[in-house]
């Protein structure tokens, strides 16, 4: 009877272990497939979606966050998929988060990632429609592929056509071939490596100069640099100011007699307002001049006359005779 | 009418098999149960079978991983590889080789036992002496194989899981905790409880079927090697046509 006991109690064991194992089984079956806990529901619309299935994961920045509960086709652009999420994750899922369709790996099963977005939103609801982001898919993919491969293609005839060229140009080839270039080059060197050397020597040179100037030897160091050619230069100025001002005070001078001058004519004093001024003065000194020229003509008279005097007819004709040979001479010249 | 040859006697014993299972059916649900035999039996046909089958699926696991690994690897899904293996035992392995093994240790231990019981008249005597054996020895066992075959199909489950970990172990590394996780993603409802169902089914015919050949157990003790010989055949048989008809029952379902 104890063996019996005993007996009982090792089969109680198998089937209790078997029957726990089932139920942890089912358990964390149905943890994956968020069976039990409680879910919120979230709403995407895509144009395409590439093949997801009802049950297909959900994933939330990488996390697994639920699955595809439906599937529904709003009309014949737009099909709507029903995703149950962990509401355990409701708080981190904002309403302008993203949802794609991705793949597992390169082969694997389709799953929605639901991206967060950087810009503020509130926390998503029940029921709430996330916006989309199409991706490209892997038939879009091989097409851009495909196109970069007709480039390559054409890169690398072309390229292939280039070097063909290269190789048959003979010009090239001998350019390569010829042995004296590189004497030729290694002559170019030296005389650069010799001006280089002169350009050197040239800077020193020039910056001997440059330290003599701040020395203040030479002439432009002594323009540049010496006191005593510095006062000189400033009494030189300094003189030249002063004949600036003295010439000044020439100028005022004549100014106040032209003014006085200007005065005295007003006021009748002096020769020159008699000249201008004066009227009566004026027909004395007309007729002091028309006296004068009656004399000169009177003169003129008594000079034709002495001419033709018998004692002084002879030194006129000598000065006659005079001129006239002096014109002749003139003329053969 | 006549039906030549072996169609006569498969048909024959078809229906005798059935009238069997028929007459099963009437006696469980009838008054005067025999729960003491019963648990003992539970014990003798569920317990004791342990170690073989657990042992034969520590084996499948271990090398079925083994086995998949160049394959997987080739394919570049190596990571895939418990995943893999564990669904193809939980839904397919597990029950079929429990189920196999088990035909092989209980349905010719219970052909072999009611049959030398047949010939040595034990039946009979108990039939006069008031104790129904149709309770005690057929019912008994029956529900006993039926109840235990899931139980040991779910042990040889886990058991074959920690083989293939082993076996995923021996040559690259991954922790219990991703191994756990890797089988868990990809197994569902679908895959585990027809699996289980259907062992129900498969115990239910490998100890109707034990029971009947060892019951009807005839030409003395040349018989009784017979009855065993054929309650484990027949079983194995009828364990291969019934996962047949699960998968295909389950596809229509659109539980696959």
């Amino acid at each position: 009877m104890a063996k019996q006991t005993v007996n009982n109690i090792k089969l109680g064991l198998f089937v209790i272990v078997g029957l726990v194992l089932l139920v942890i089984s089912l358990y964390l079956i149905g943890k994956n497939s968020s069976f039990f806990g409680s879910n919120i529901q979230l709403k995407a619309r895509f144009h395409n979606v590439n093949g997801l299935v009802e049950g297909n994961n959900v994933r939330f920045s990488g996390i697994q966050a639920g699955t595809v509960k439906k599937i529904n086709i709003i009309d014949d652009t737009t099909i709507e998929v029903t995703m149950q999420v962990k509401k355990s994750l409701k708080p981190f899922i904002h309403k302008n988060a993203l949802a794609n369709i991705g793949n597992e790996g390169l082969m694997g099963n389709k799953v929605i990632n639901i991206i967060p977005n950087d810009e503020p939103a509130p926390v998503i609801d029940d029921n709430d429609l996330l916006t989309t982001k199409q991706r490209a898919n892997t038939d879009e993919i091989f097409q851009t592929l495909s196109s970069t491969n007709n480039n390559l293609q054409d890169i690398s005839h072309d390229l292939a056509i280039t070097v063909r060229r290269i190789n048959n140009s003979q010009g090239i080839w001998k350019l390569f071939n010829d042995t004296s270039i590189s004497t030729y080059v290694n002559h170019s060197l030296k005389n650069i490596d010799n001006a280089a050397a002169q350009v050197n020597d040239m800077a020193k040179v020039l910056n001997n100069i440059t330290i003599d100037m701040q020395h203040g030897k030479g002439t432009a160091g002594v323009l540049f640099s010496d006191e005593k050619s510095g006062t000189d230069l400033k009494t030189a100025i300094s003189h030249i100011n002063n004949a600036s001002k003295e010439a000044d005070e020439l100028i005022s001078k004549l100014n106040k007699l032209t003014e006085q001058t200007q005065n005295d004519l007003d006021h009748g004093h002096g020769i020159a307002h008699d000249i201008l001024k004066d009227s009566l003065e004026a027909k004395k000194l007309k007729n002091s001049l028309s006296n004068i020229e009656k004399g000169t003509a009177a003169f003129s008279e008594d000079m034709e006359a002495l001419k033709h005097n018998f004692l002084t007819r002879h030194y006129f004709k000598e000065e006659r005779r005079k001129k006239k040979r002096k014109a002749n001479s003139q003329d053969s010249q | 009418m006549k039906i030549p040859g072996p169609g006569e006697e498969f048909l024959n014993e078809t229906g005798a098999i059935a009238r069997f299972t028929g007459s099963f059916v009437r006696e469980t649900v009838s008054p005067r149960y025999e729960i003491k035999e019963f648990i003992r039996q539970c014990y003798l046909i569920g317990y004791k079978s342990l170690p073989l089958i657990g042992l034969t699926g520590f084996i499948m696991g271990l090398v079925l991983t083994m086995q998949l690994r160049p394959t997987m690897i080739s394919y570049g899904v190596e990571a895939k590889l418990p995943a893999m293996v564990s669904l193809s035992i939980v839904r397919e392995i597990g029950p079929v080789i429990s189920a196999l093994i088990f035909a092989g240790k209980i349905g010719s231990s219970i052909g072999a036992q009611l049959g030398s019981m047949r010939v040595t008249e034990q039946i009979d005597a108990m039939d006069v002496s008031g104790t129904n054996p149709m309770k005690f020895l057929v019912v008994t066992r029956v529900l006993a194989a039926t109840l235990m075959l899931p139980i040991l199909s779910i042990l040889s489950d886990t058991i074959s899981l920690y083989g293939s970990f082993l076996g995923v172990n021996i040559r690259s590394h991954m922790s219990v905790h991703l191994f756990i996780n890797q089988v868990f993603s990809i197994l569902n409802f679908t895959d585990i409880l027809p699996s289980i169902i259907k062992t129900f089914f498969f115990g239910f015919a490998i100890g109707i079927v034990g029971c009947y050949k060892g019951y009807y157990s005839k030409n003395g003790t040349e018989g009784v090697g017979h009855s065993a010989n054929s309650a484990v055949v027949l079983s194995s048989v009828i364990v291969f046509i019934l996962d047949l008809l699960a998968v295909q029952i389950t596809d229509l379902l659109g539980y696959n």
